[in-house]
């Protein structure tokens, strides 16, 4: 079998992580946003203060822009699988196109309907009917992102599947298996409360914006405390989850839990530091300058202080008998596809286990064949594709780094901006409220940074230990890639600016382009902001 | 009779949210976690507002909002 061309795999590559990156702009405050706009829309059920109302829409509005972005960057994505990556949908189309299916319903019915009565039904529905509505669409947004973190789950973790020797592909076994598979369930979380502290860092600094204007500052320093409470809370959540999953990568994959320390040799307990920052070479596979915090990374890690971490170099040479024995799964598997006896699917079975590992060698094989790989030549392609197996050290490192430091920083930001907030000390703080307003960006970037984690950490696979991505992608021309390529750069860069044009403009004009009744502009009624 | 039906009718949500806690809460507990701690974080929030109005009318002259 002629391997596909590797600049093609790459363009694939390159393309779905820009198209994911760029979506992945709008994703966090559709899911965090939903959630802010029901509490700010209970307090206005429960008090009938209008100033919640006012906010609800206010905020509503922006989210609006958001969704409607974000949905149509969304959507080519999920054609990208089928065009980009048929081989890999062909091998995990059963797995992977159950919950894309779900995810399709939920995002354009449930999601959709409700948005469409959330932004209209304001004087059609009941009050109490209307805050149902506005969960409903919290729900639906981030059920939607259930399902896709269902999905890319079952290629770090495949639970709930086998492979299949008849038909060349995996099969679902178990739907209970895919939906709770426990990576599933701590990427859900992880992602959707790094959404919530997007909506807060955005709410929270549109309003530091008001507030250093001295404009609509009831309505700012109202959305202010909101959303500096709901960061807080998040950020202690994302904090959490970001933990236990770094343990599933522990348990699960150790070559990326290895990267995303920067472990090239396994660890020494319980003095084993955890580096603050380093220059990983994976060329010569190690790093220089390492600047590390003594009896961290053991505890950190295995929540244990006697367990060793295997290091790169290590799991480079445990991998060595996987190769061996993979070879010999996909050289049964070929006998079996065209003799169909008893005897080669028996010994496929006994390592199919490794099977992934035997195909990551096709590429060392003489022509690309690993059934032509002569006993004398076994060793050799065993060496060159033992380095194969980890993925790029330093995208994993420091794309985790960037995001764990970010991810203390709102911590920090958030704690003192609750503090401030409810001391009714915030005006005051000229330099701290240009912090929060500057600091709007940052979770979305934090997310980014986390799915390169996610996803660079993953390499070389596209299903964890099953299948590699060089045999994943379609069998496209260089240009053709280049020519969609760039149609999506150009697209989804208008796009981008369409989001930011409109965000500034309706962000500038204020809650009273809307709501014109936000008038005690009198700061002598405001000076519990001012204390 | 209306009464009582809306008595079963709210019983029989909570044996059913009941359910789901424990079916969810065993199968997958970061997903429960999800759902108890987005309710927390949506009533804290809620809850500061509300503060926020408190301390309003105790800082300004009384009737003002
Ligand atoms: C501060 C502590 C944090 C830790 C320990 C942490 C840990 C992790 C880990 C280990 C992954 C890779 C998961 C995998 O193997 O697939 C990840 C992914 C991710 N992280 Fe974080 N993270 C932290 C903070 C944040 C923050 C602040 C954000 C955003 C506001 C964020 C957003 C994400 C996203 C979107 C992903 C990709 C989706 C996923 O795999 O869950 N993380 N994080």
């Amino acid at each position: 079998m002629d391997l596909i061309n590797p600049a093609v795999v790459d363009l694939s590559r390159f393309q779905f992580a820009l198209t994911a990156l760029y979506h992945f702009m709008f994703v966090p405050l559709t899911l965090g946003l939903t959630f802010m706009l029901a509490a700010m829309e209970t307090v206005y059920v429960v008090t009938g203060k209008q100033i919640y109302k006012d906010m609800a829409l206010f905020w509503g509005k922006l989210f609006g822009i958001n969704f409607a972005l974000g949905v149509a960057t969304g959507l080519t994505m999920e054609f990208e699988f089928g065009t980009n990556w048929s081989m890999y949908s062909r091998f995990f189309g059963d797995m992977f196109g159950t919950p894309l299916a779900i995810e399709g319903l939920m995002a354009f019915f449930m999601e959709s309907t409700f948005v469409g009565l959330m932004f209209f039904g304001w004087d059609r529905l009941s009050k109490p009917g209307h805050l149902a509505i506005t969960y409903l669409v919290a729900l639906g947004s981030n059920l939607s992102a259930l399902w896709i973190l269902v999905a890319n789950a079952s290629m770090n973790m495949p639970n709930g599947a086998h492979f299949d020797p008849e038909t060349l592909r995996m099969t679902f076994d178990s739907f209970v298996g895919v939906v709770f598979n426990p990576d599933a369930q701590a990427k859900f979380v992880h992602t959707s409360v790094a959404g919530y502290v997007a909506a807060s860092m955005f709410v929270m600094g549109i309003s530091a914006f008001y507030l250093l204007r001295k404009q609509h500052r009831e309505f700012a320093a109202r959305s202010f405390r909101m959303a500096a409470l709901f960061g807080i809370f998040s950020t202690v959540a994302v904090i959490t989850l970001g933990d236990v999953l770094g343990r599933l990568d522990y348990e699960h994959q150790p070559t990326k839990i290895a990267a995303i320390e920067g472990l090239w040799h396994t660890s020494k307990p319980p003095y084993e530091p955890w580096i603050v920052a380093a220059l990983p070479n994976d060329a010569k596979q190690e790093s220089s300058y390492e600047i590390g915090v003594p009896f961290v990374l053991t505890p950190l890690i295995t929540h244990s202080f006697d367990t060793p971490i295997t290091g790169m170099i290590e799991l480079e040479e445990a991998a060595a008998p996987r190769i061996a024995s993979g070879i010999t799964a996909v050289s049964a598997l070929r006998r079996y596809e065209e003799n169909h006896q008893a005897a080669d699917l028996e010994l496929f079975r006994a390592h199919q286990d490794d099977m992934g590992f035997g195909l990551l060698a096709t590429r060392h094989a003489p022509n690309q064949d690993v059934t032509a790989i002569e006993p004398e030549q076994l060793q050799n392609v065993i060496e060159q594709t033992k380095p194969d197996i980890l993925p790029n050290v330093f995208v994993t490192f420091w794309s985790f780094r960037l995001m764990v430091f970010l991810g203390m920083f709102f911590f920090v930001l958030f704690a003192m901006a609750s503090y401030l907030s409810l001391k009714n000390q915030l005006e005051r703080n000229r330099l701290f409220l240009k912090l929060c307003m500057w600091s709007i960006p940052l979770p979305v970037l934090a997310t980014e940074f986390g799915w390169i984690t996610a996803e660079a950490g993953r390499q070389p696979w596209t299903v964890f230990d099953r299948l590699p991505t060089f045999m994943s992608a379609s069998t496209h021309g260089v240009s053709y890639m280049l020519f969609s390529l760039a149609g999506f750069t150009v697209l989804y860069s208008i796009f981008i600016a369409v989001e930011l044009y409109l965000m500034f403009k309706f962000a500038r004009l204020g809650p009273e382009a809307h709501a014109p009744h936000d008038d005690h502009a009198d700061p002598a009624h405001l000076s519990v902001v001012a204390h | 009779m209306i009464i009582l039906l809306r008595f079963a009718g709210l019983g029989l949500a909570l044996v059913v949210a009941l359910l789901f806690a424990v079916f969810v809460g065993d199968q997958g507990p970061w997903y429960f976690a999800w759902a108890v701690g987005t309710v927390m974080i949506i009533l804290v929030a809620a809850a500061g507002a509300v503060l926020f109005d408190a301390q309003v009318e105790q800082y300004t002259p009384e009737g003002e909002f």
